[in-house]
This record gives structure tokens, C-alpha cells and sequence, in this order.
């Protein structure tokens, strides 16, 4: 789900840098707000690294395989760090593999980082929201919405960018039909990537809970 | 990984290894957004021309490029075999349903050229630049401390944390896992069970260690000496090369934009 370079024109990849600026600019700020900040960094960058090598697990969702994007899981564990942790996570993978691009680094931390960002604030919300819920099942009803919405959201932001930017030759019908097949088609990646977030957080509150205090 | 074996080419010898890391960043990255704006395919020959004439050089052998677009040149191929057949109502040729379209074809040319382009100049970038260099002018341009921390640490651990996690994968292969029968159109709830405990051990060895590496760092003192003044360091003119180069960068990517303008 990650853009590459070539495929969008120079002012979003712009447009993407600024967004990506004030939102890395506004982790940092909550982050430095902190009682010690530099405490928490080999944390977040050793759980970075954790999540970049993560990705590359592969689920068997019959017929296929998918790798999961794990934003929402890392929005939930990491709190604020989330976005300069999908931010570092981008920019190994543009630079190491190709994965995504430089000039588009900017536009895909936007799409990913920012439903993370989401993500924390729905799981924080358990204990105000679902104070109904008797535990484990709250903690698995918000990891299963932070996980899935992460995803979600950002599929929907990619579909966005896709719609606007794509060819003005192609016809509408066609373009309707692609988007639909691909919106349709993330529905049930976004249910798995919720099932699977919802299943690791209840494993991580088992063995080690103190990870899910962001 | 990828990062280890562009670091074989980063001992050579070539215009582009000794320019200064800020500058190239600088110039290389301006040049990569000027390819960005063409939106005319008179100018891709043009802008591939320019890619190629720095991938040359820089040095580099062919086989690093070609090694390192096995990845990306999935997309590549999706683009070629989709575009032309969908994009368009000029048919240059038929054959039964399938339509090879003018529009489509001229699309697959502008985002085919432009995405090679600018990932030939990332590869330059990374094959000729010690990423530990390269981090370092990305902090000397204004990185924030925090970002820069987390990249340098982030880096530092990525190799042992993916040879944590191929250890376990072939601990759990030898356990059995993988080898029950697999249900068409069917998720197996114990084996996505199984994966997420995996994620999870990963993550909880990852914080572990990180507990240890910040009581390793505590007493080397990180976390303690924000307020002190960097002590400055004495840095050598650059050379005329190093100037030339990045003069020369930057009027190509001017003379890309202006050229763009001109012919939209």
C-alpha cells in the first residue's frame, strides 16, 4: 500500500512533506512533554526496528498470503512514537528495498502515521468508552477498532490519492470499478489486521503489560 | 539486508563518493522532486539521461541496479501491463478484446520513466554514502536529536532483531508449524494465533533489550549533556569538484522544471 516514486505529481509529494512536518513536529512536542523523554527512545527505536522486521510475517489468508501494515498495533504500543517510528520505518524501507520512495516519503508516512495516531487515542479511549465492557473483552474490542481502523483509514487515504491523481484519460467507469474492487477488496485485510492486533495485544496484557501503557 | 551489501560499493572511488554528503543530499534530493514535475514524455529521455550519466558517475556496477529494481520492478511491470490496456480511446492496436491504447502507453512511458529516475538516484545516494554519513548530514540540516537517535538506534538493532525473528521461525518450523493441511478460502484461527504470539515475543524481546542498551547508554552519560555546547569540529574547504558537481545538479534540475513549464 505504499506509493512510489513516479506516480504522483511534485506538489502533493510536497504537500505530503508539510503534513508529515506538523505531525512529526506534534509527536515530538507531546513526547518532550514527558517527564524523561530520552528514557523512553531505545524503547520506541528497538520496537521500530521490531515492527519493520514484523512486517515482513506473512498471514495466510487463503488463497494468498498477506503481510500485515501494522500501523494501528503500532499506534497502540508506541503512543506519540508511532510517527517518527513509521516515519524511520518508511525511509529504511524506501532506502533499503525500494519499498515506497523518497519524494513520496513524505505522502505515505501521512497515510500511515496519522491513522496510527488515530489508533492510540481509540485505545486510550477504552477505559472512558467501554467502561460497560468487562476486561479482557474491553481491551480486545479497542485493539481489534485501533488495529482495524488503522488500516482502514489509511487504505481510504490511499484510495484518495489514487482517484485524484490518476490518468484524466481513464474513463469513469473504469475508474469507479477500480476503486470499488479495491475498497471492497481492503475490507476484509482491515477485519484480519484488527483480529490479529486485537489477538497480540491481549498476549502482550498477559506477559507483558507494561508495553501497553504508550 | 539491503543497507549491508550497498555498503560493499561505498569504499569506491568516483566524483560522486567524495562530494560532500550534505550537498549531494541537498542537490540529489532537489533533482529527484524536479523529476518529479515532469509531466511531459518529451523530457523522460532527457531525465533517464540525466540518471544515467550520474549512475555512470558514481561508478557503481550495473548489477547493483539491476539487483536492487527486482523489488520495485513488480510495480513496473503492473503499470506496463495495465495502463495501456485501460487508459484511453486511441487504439494503436487490436487484438480480439484486448486494446492497446496511445494514452496509456504515453502514461506507462511518463510514470515508468519517472519512477526509474528517481529510485536510480535514491541507489546513488545509498551505494555511495556510509548510512551513518548520511544520517549525519540529515542532522547537520536540521534532523531533530530525537529522530536522529531513533534512526541511528532503529539501524543499529534492525539486523540482530531480523536474525532474532529467523531464529524463531525455524525454531517453530521445527516444531511442526506450516506443516497442517491448509483450508481453501478458510483463515486458521491457531495459526494466526500462533503468528501474533511470535510478533509479540519479538516485540517483548525487542523492549527487553532496549531496558538494558538505555542502562548501557545511561551510564555513558546519553540523556545528560543536551545543554553542552557540541564541541566544533574543523572542517576542510570543499573542493572545486564538490562545488561544480552541485552546481551543475542544481542548474539540470532548474533547467528540468523551466523546460516543464515551458512545454505545458
Amino acid at each position: 500500500m505504499h506509493i512510489p516514486d513516479g506516480i504522483l505529481p511534485a506538489q502533493v509529494c510536497a504537500a505530503g512533506y508539510a503534513v508529515t512536518g506538523v505531525a512529526t513536529w506534534y509527536s515530538l512536542r507531546q513526547i518532550n512533554r514527558r517527564p524523561d523523554p530520552a528514557a523512553e527512545v531505545p524503547k520506541a527505536s528497538l520496537l521500530t526496528a521490531a515492527f519493520f522486521v514484523a512486517s515482513s510475517i506473512y498471514i495466510p489468508v487463503p488463497p494468498a498470503s498477506v503481510h500485515l501494515i501494522l500501523n494501528g498495533l503500532l499506534g497502540v504500543v508506541l503512543g506519540y512514537f508511532a510517527f517518527p517510528a513509521i516515519l524511520i520505518g518508511l525511509f529504511f524501507q524506501a532506502l533499503v528495498i525500494g519499498h515506497g520512495g523518497l519524494t513520496t516519503l513524505g505522502v505515505n508516512a501521512t497515510m500511515m502515521g496519522v491513522p496510527a495516531l488515530l489508533a492510540y487515542h481509540i485505545f486510550q479511549t477504552r477505559n472512558i468508552l467501554g467502561k460497560m465492557l468487562p476486561e479482557p473483552t474491553r481491551t480486545g474490542v479497542f485493539a481489534f477498532l485501533g488495529g482495524s481502523l488503522g488500516l482502514g483509514i489509511a487504505a481510504l487515504i490511499f484510495l484518495a490519492l489514487i482517484v485524484f491523481n490518476i490518468p484524466a484519460e481513464l474513463n469513469a467507469g473504469a475508474e469507479q470499478a477500480a476503486v470499488l474492487t479495491l475498497s471492497v477488496g481492503h475490507i476484509p485485510l482491515a477485519i484480519v489486521e484488527g483480529v490479529f492486533t486485537a489477538m497480540l495485544v491481549l498476549f502482550l496484557r498477559r506477559v507483558k503489560p507494561e508495553l501497553l501503557e504508550g | 539486508m539491503g543497507v549491508a551489501s550497498a555498503n560493499t560499493y561505498i569504499h569506491r572511488e568516483s566524483v560522486i563518493h567524495d562530494w560532500s554528503p550534505r550537498l549531494k543530499l541537498i542537490s540529489l534530493g532537489l533533482l529527484m522532486f524536479a523529476f518529479a514535475t515532469v509531466q511531459q514524455l518529451a523530457l523522460v529521455p532527457w531525465m533517464l539521461g540525466l540518471a544515467a550519466l550520474l549512475y555512470g558517475l558514481s561508478r557503481l556496477p550495473v548489477s547493483f541496479l539491476r539487483q536492487r529494481l527486482s523489488y520495485p520492478g513488480l510495480f513496473i511491470l503492473a503499470v506496463v501491463l495495465l495502463l495501456p490496456l485501460t487508459v484511453g480511446e486511441t487504439v494503436v492496436a487490436q487484438w480480439g478484446w484486448l486494446a492497446l491504447r496511445e494514452e496509456g502507453l504515453r502514461a506507462t512511458g511518463l510514470i515508468v520513466g519517472r519512477f526509474l529516475s528517481i529510485l536510480t538516484l535514491g541507489f546513488i545516494l545509498l551505494g555511495t554514502t556510509p548510512f551513518l554519513t548520511l544520517l549525519g548530514a540529515m542532522r547537520s540540516l536540521g534532523l531533530p536529536t530525537l529522530l536522529a537517535d531513533m534512526t541511528l538506534l532503529s539501524y543499529r538493532y534492525l539486523f540482530e532483531i531480523a536474525a532474532m525473528l529467523a531464529t524463531m521461525q525455524q525454531a517453530m518450523r521445527l516444531r511442526g508449524f506450516g506443516h497442517s493441511h491448509q483450508r481453501w478460502l478458510r483463515v486458521n484461527r491457531h495459526t494466526m494465533q500462533q503468528l501474533a504470539m511470535l510478533t509479540g515475543n519479538l516485540l517483548i524481546r525487542s523492549y527487553e533489550q532496549s531496558e538494558r542498551v538505555y542502562k548501557a547508554m545511561r551510564l555513558r552519560g546519553y540523556g545528560q549533556s543536551r545543554q553542552v555546547a557540541p564541541t566544533p569540529t574543523i572542517t576542510s574547504p570543499l573542493s572545486l569538484h564538490n562545488w561544480a558537481l552541485t552546481g551543475a545538479v542544481l542548474v539540470a534540475a532548474a533547467g528540468l522544471v523551466l523546460a516543464e513549464m515551458r512545454l505545458a
